[in-house]
Order: C-alpha cells, then sequence, then structure tokens
C-alpha cells in the first residue's frame, strides 16, 4: 500500500493494572499445570524396577518396542531413532485415536524419553518417521499390576461411594417420613390427640435427620418446620409446630376447630409428599455432605440446646439426636475418603462424634428422651460444650474431602 | 544430521520471527533504548525453558505429557493475545510520531515496554521448553556422536542468521510499508500460533476433534522437507491441518486484518509529519 498514511488505530491506553493482568494471565495459564501434571520419571533400573524403560527403535520401516505387555502404572519409553528422519513416537489408547502420549522431535541419532501413567488395558504404539500418515503401528498390552494408578482415582472413588451411600440415605429417610406423617396426620385430623402426641417427636426424627436436604427446598421449609416466633408478618401458619402448639396447648390457648385441624393435617402431609417427590433427584456434591453435617450441628447449638425448637412439647432432645444422627451418617460416608486424606481429623471427629453421644445416652427414658425442661443448667452447658467441640472438627470436614 | 538441522532450524525460527519483527519496528521508530527490555524478555525465556528442560531430563518427576502439551497450548494462545494487543499499539503509536506527541509517545511507549518484555519471553517461551527438551536428548547423545547436537545448533544459528537478514531487509523498507507489512506479518504469524496452541490442546485432548481434517497436504509438503520446515517455521502451517485450526486460523486472521487494514485506510492523510519522523526514524536506525 505505497503512501498509505502511518495506521490509526486508538486502543486504550495500556494501564499497569492491565500488564499485571497480563503477566497474570501468563503465569495462571502455566503455573497450576506445572504443579498437576507431574509424574514420577522412572529412572534407570534400580532396586524395585525389574524392567527399565521400555526400548523403542524408530526407522524408515520398523518401529520396535522391546516388550508386548507390561504392567500397568508409570511406563517409560526410550525412543531411539535409528533412521535419517526426524520421528515422532505415539502411545495410543485401544481405539487408535485417542493419544496418551508422545514424543516429538526426535532427531536422527537421539534418544528422548516418553513417561506415561498407564491404567491396565489395550494400546496402540505408532512411530511416525518423516511425522507424516499413521505410523508404523503394534499393539501393547498393559495388564493390571495391583498397583493403583494415582491416589486421586482411588479416591474419588470413595468419595462418590459415600454420596452415593449418603444420598441413598436421604432416599430412605425421607420415605419414612411420608409414611410418619400420614400416621400423625390422619390421627390428628381425626382428634386421637394422644397417638398424635406419641407420633409427633419420633416422625420428625426423619425430618431432623435430613433437614439441610430438606431446607435446601426454600419453599417447603417454612411450610412445614416455621416455628410461631420466625414467622413473617401475613405468612400462614402451617406445618408441625402449628399442630405442636395445638396438641401441647399453652395456657389460655384456643384449640383448633376440627375443620382447621383437618387442612393443617391434609397441607403436612401434601407438603411431605412434594419433599419427597423431589428429594429422589436432588443430587449430592461431596461439599453438600460436609456442609449439611456442619449445618445439622449449628441447628443443635441454635435450636436444640436452647430449647427453642419445641417450645410447647418439649421434645427437643428427639430433635438434637435426630441431628446427630444426619450429621454422623454424612461423616461416615465420607470416613474412608476422609481417613485417606486426613486420618487425624478422622479419629478426632469419631472421638468427638461418641462423647457427644454418650452424653445424650444419658437423657435417653424408653424409645425416646427426657424433656427438655426438665434438665438443668448444668446439664445443658455440659451438652452444649460437646456440640461446640465436635463442630470445630467437622468444619473441617468438607474442606478436607473437596479439596 | 540435516534433520536435527531442520528442527533447529524451524524451532528457532518459530521462536525468532515474532522477536525480530518487534525489534525492527524498535529501532525504525527510534526507541533503541527500549531493546534491552526485549532481549530481557528472550534471555528469561531461554534460561528458563532450559532449566525447566533439564530439569525434566534430569529431574524425579518429569511432566506428563498431557501437561506439556496445555503449556505450550496455553502459552501460545496467550502469546497470540499479546501480539494482538502489540500490533495494534504498534499502529497506535507509530501514527502519533508525527506529531508533536513525541514525549507523550515516548511515555507511552516506555510504559508497554514491560508488555514488550512479556511478549518477547512468550514468543520465544512456547518453544522453549520443547526446543530445550530436544537439546538436552542431543547434548545426551554427543558423547555417541556429536552430530545431533551440531546439526540441532546449526539450525538455531541459521534461524538467528535468517532473522538477522530480515531484520536488516525490513530496515530498508519504507517507513509507512514496513508498518502496514509488519502488521500484516505478525497477525499471520500470530493466526499460525494460535492454530498451533489448538492443535496442541487437541492433542492433549482438552479440545476434541484432533482427527477430523480439514486438508491434508503432507504428501505435497512433507513436514521433514526443508520446505516444509521453513512452512511451519515461518508461518506454523501443518501440512495435515484439523477443522478446528482452520477455523481458528480463519476467525482470527479475517477479522483482525480487516480492522488492522481498514484502520489503515480510514488513517487521515498527514504525510507531511510521516515524512519527517519517517526520516528521523531511519536516521537513527542506520
Ligand atoms: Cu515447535
Amino acid at each position: 500500500m505505497p503512501g498509505t498514511p502511518l495506521p490509526k488505530m486508538t486502543l486504550p491506553k495500556m494501564t499497569s493494572r492491565r500488564r499485571k493482568s497480563l503477566a497474570l494471565v501468563a503465569a495462571a495459564a502455566a503455573v497450576p499445570l506445572v504443579l498437576t501434571g507431574c509424574t514420577d520419571n522412572t529412572k534407570t533400573p534400580g532396586s524395585s524396577a525389574s524392567a527399565g524403560p521400555i526400548q523403542v527403535t524408530s526407522n524408515k520401516t520398523e518401529c520396535k518396542v522391546s516388550i508386548g505387555s507390561v504392567p500397568s502404572g508409570n511406563l517409560s519409553f526410550a525412543v531411539k531413532n535409528e533412521g535419517t528422519e526426524i520421528t515422532e513416537f505415539y502411545l495410543l489408547a485401544e481405539d487408535g485415536l485417542r493419544i496418551v502420549g508422545e514424543v516429538e522431535n526426535i532427531g536422527p541419532g537421539l534418544t528422548r524419553n516418553l513417561v506415561v501413567t498407564a491404567p491396565a488395558g489395550k494400546y496402540t504404539t505408532a512411530c511416525k518417521p518423516g511425522m507424516q500418515g499413521d505410523g508404523i503401528r503394534a499393539a501393547l498390552e498393559v495388564t493390571d499390576s495391583g498397583n493403583k494408578t494415582g491416589v486421586d482415582a482411588d479416591f474419588q472413588k470413595l468419595v462418590d461411594t459415600g454420596v452415593q451411600q449418603y444420598t441413598a440415605y436421604v432416599r430412605d429417610q425421607t420415605e419414612q417420613l411420608v409414611t410418619g406423617t400420614k400416621a400423625f396426620a390422619d390421627a390428628y385430623a381425626a382428634g386421637d390427640a394422644t397417638k398424635a402426641r406419641e407420633l409427633y417427636a419420633a416422625t420428625r426424627m426423619h425430618w431432623e435427620r435430613i433437614e439441610p436436604v430438606a431446607e435446601s427446598f426454600g419453599d417447603l421449609d417454612p411450610k412445614l418446620d416455621a416455628r410461631e416466633a420466625d414467622l413473617e408478618p401475613g405468612q400462614e401458619w402451617t406445618g408441625w409446630h402449628r399442630a405442636e402448639k395445638d396438641l401441647f396447648p399453652p395456657a389460655g390457648y384456643t384449640a383448633l376447630t376440627a375443620t382447621e385441624r383437618a387442612k393443617i393435617a391434609t397441607q403436612l402431609v401434601s407438603d411431605t409428599e412434594e419433599l419427597g417427590k423431589r428429594t429422589r433427584t436432588v443430587v449430592l456434591p461431596a461439599d453438600k455432605l460436609g456442609n449439611g453435617a456442619k449445618e445439622l450441628l449449628d441447628e443443635v447449638a441454635r435450636g436444640k440446646v436452647t430449647g427453642e425448637e419445641e417450645i410447647w412439647s418439649h421434645t427437643d432432645l428427639w430433635d438434637f439426636q435426630a441431628n446427630v444422627d444426619g450429621a454422623r451418617i454424612a461423616f461416615e460416608n465420607l470416613k474412608p475418603a476422609l481417613a485417606q486424606k486426613d486420618p487425624a481429623l478422622a479419629t478426632s471427629l469419631d472421638e468427638k462424634f461418641a462423647a457427644l453421644q454418650a452424653e445424650l445416652k444419658k437423657y435417653a427414658k424408653g424409645d425416646g428422651f427426657a424433656y427438655y425442661n426438665e434438665l438443668g443448667p448444668a446439664e445443658v452447658q455440659q451438652l452444649a460444650a460437646l456440640v461446640d467441640a465436635l463442630g470445630e472438627p467437622l468444619s473441617k470436614l468438607t474442606s478436607a474431602v473437596v479439596l | 544430521m540435516t534433520a536435527n538441522f531442520l528442527i533447529g532450524l524451524r524451532e528457532g525460527l518459530e521462536a525468532t520471527l515474532v522477536v525480530v519483527l518487534l525489534m525492527a519496528y524498535l529501532v525504525k521508530t527510534g526507541r533503541r533504548s527500549l531493546l534491552p527490555r526485549l532481549w530481557a524478555g528472550v534471555g528469561i525465556a531461554v534460561a528458563v525453558s532450559i532449566a525447566f528442560g533439564a530439569l525434566l531430563t534430569f529431574g524425579p518427576q518429569g511432566l506428563t505429557f498431557a501437561a506439556q502439551e496445555a503449556i505450550g497450548g496455553g502459552l501460545s494462545i496467550v502469546a497470540v493475545a499479546l501480539v494482538t494487543w502489540m500490533v495494534f499499539w504498534m499502529a497506535r503509536t507509530a501514527r502519533s510520531l508525527g506529531g508533536e506527541l513525541k514525549s507523550q509517545v515516548d511515555k507511552l511507549a516506555d510504559g508497554a515496554a514491560w508488555g514488550l518484555v512479556v511478549v518477547a519471553a512468550l514468543a520465544v517461551g512456547r518453544e522453549g521448553l520443547e526446543t530445550a527438551l530436544f537439546l538436552w536428548a542431543a547434548a545426551q547423545a554427543a558423547g555417541e556422536s556429536s552430530q545431533p547436537l551440531l546439526g540441532a545448533l546449526l539450525g538455531l544459528a541459521v534461524a538467528a542468521g535468517l532473522g538477522y537478514l530480515l531484520h536488516r531487509g525490513v530496515l530498508k523498507v519504507n517507513l509507512s510499508r514496513f508498518f502496514t507489512w509488519t502488521g500484516v506479518g505478525l497477525i499471520v504469524i500470530a493466526g499460525g500460533v494460535l492454530a498451533y496452541g489448538i492443535h496442541d490442546l487437541q492433542e492433549a485432548g482438552i479440545l476434541p476433534g484432533l482427527h477430523n481434517l480439514a486438508f491434508d497436504v503432507s504428501a505435497a509438503i512433507p513436514p521433514s522437507s526443508w520446505y516444509g520446515t521453513l512452512l511451519k517455521g515461518t508461518l506454523n502451517l501443518s501440512p495435515a491441518t484439523t477443522w478446528l485450526e482452520a477455523g481458528a486460523w480463519l476467525l482470527y486472521v479475517i477479522p483482525v486484518l480487516y480492522f488492522y487494514i481498514r484502520a489503515n485506510r480510514s488513517a487521515p492523510a498527514k504525510s507531511s509529519g510521516n515524512a519527517v519522523a519517517g526520516n528521523a526514524a531511519t536516521s537513527k536506525a542506520a
């Protein structure tokens, strides 16, 4: 373009912050890869390695691999170019397409190494003299050495299993909750107060065990579990605590009519069934388990240990036990994975759960517990201290397992 | 020997070209004082690459293949972003050269100089790791025969020599042409680097489509031939190109080139001022 004036382009002047961020981008692109992308260099045959690196020789017409079958783990290839052209070596997956590892730029007379971590399976090796075409291929079998390749894969499996178990637990508790709620609602609607009172605390335990999951449905939780003290202005009061007040009436309370009771009961059942339906498809990643366990314990500290939750029935210790159950199951489902990452934390949690459970057991009465208003201040304090002691290590569970 | 020479040449050219064009630009615009920063970037990249290569060759741990490719690919893409920014930055500062804004431009250039260091470091660094691994392998073989190492170093030297000739050549080009062509050249090279980076990421399995080829001319342009080597070294042309690579190349080069040329065309004619600046710059370069 002769005579073209000099280019005009207005770009914003680069500030020092932008320069810094560019450098950061560059660093950020490389650093995590360097940190996570490491593999052990298998060195020349030493004490344990029965065979050294797999010898590969490449020339114009051949791609000789010294061995046709190797045990899984870290495979090391020493690829020697005995031809006159530049060659490349590929380790391909069984489909012959996916690259498991490669070395390029192997000049004549050079030996270059490739180290890959390979699980058992069928593989294809290929040399590409002249760097074109499909290369000279051969099959390579990797047998199961019994050594786990990569602790991480194994760890992930433990986490996944734990999550599956906990999801099943949640589903089971929800089903029991639905069944129990129907029985409770029937008795309550029919005016059988004695039976309803009997069922009240035991049925609610299924709810309290899975409370964080139930609470994740923001619309259902207030309908089912709102306490009178927490009602928003204009909010219609339904759910368990509405029935509680009616079943364990304070002085001067006007009982609900049969129609009102029936309405509460029907609503309770339909909301619980909706909860059951949604829980069936709920997805619970590992962090939900860990955080859920901690939430359950916070629930204990906030409502149960203070006797606020069941202000009329005083059945707080049932809820207390149920919250602890839910937290303990989540922890135990994650324990195999945790034991691998942080065994000390696993032991500590075991001890703290046991101590709290032992203390709680002191108040067991028949199938249930003592009423909250039967406890003295010193006893409440002792329980609160154990809850706090458990809460501290429990708050570390999520990061230990998920990070 | 020839084959190792060609590897050295190819890798050398890949790393050199961007640096040479930036260098010529600085000289042309009378900013020789900023050259040391460019060299600092190059030096950092070379040192880091060689150290890394040694570590990976002799250290207790090596990088997995996927990580190597991901680093190469990732750095390539970052390099493209920076080169693109550089091209437009150059266009902008070069234009204001003519006016009384000279001091302001110098200030701006000074500010952007750290960007220059990064660009130079990336241009060299993205090829550095692979080249260093190759060189260490050649050095290890030196016991049996020094030919591979010699060939490789010779290739690198020739690449540097070609770079120098190119540098001298572009210095002779008339200033306004120079800016247009360096810009276009850098954009085309950057397009190649982008495609190459995409290919690396495909090989690492991070991006799909490694086996869906848009074209395969490796029979006509064998990658191991000298002309295949030159095309690869200069334009990053891969004889067997995947659709994703080709698409990325087109999607990058066409719009960027369009905006760049449009910016050139629509610039108001300020010939007298430019001529003065051009003379000033040329005399400094001489
Ligand atoms: Cu390269």
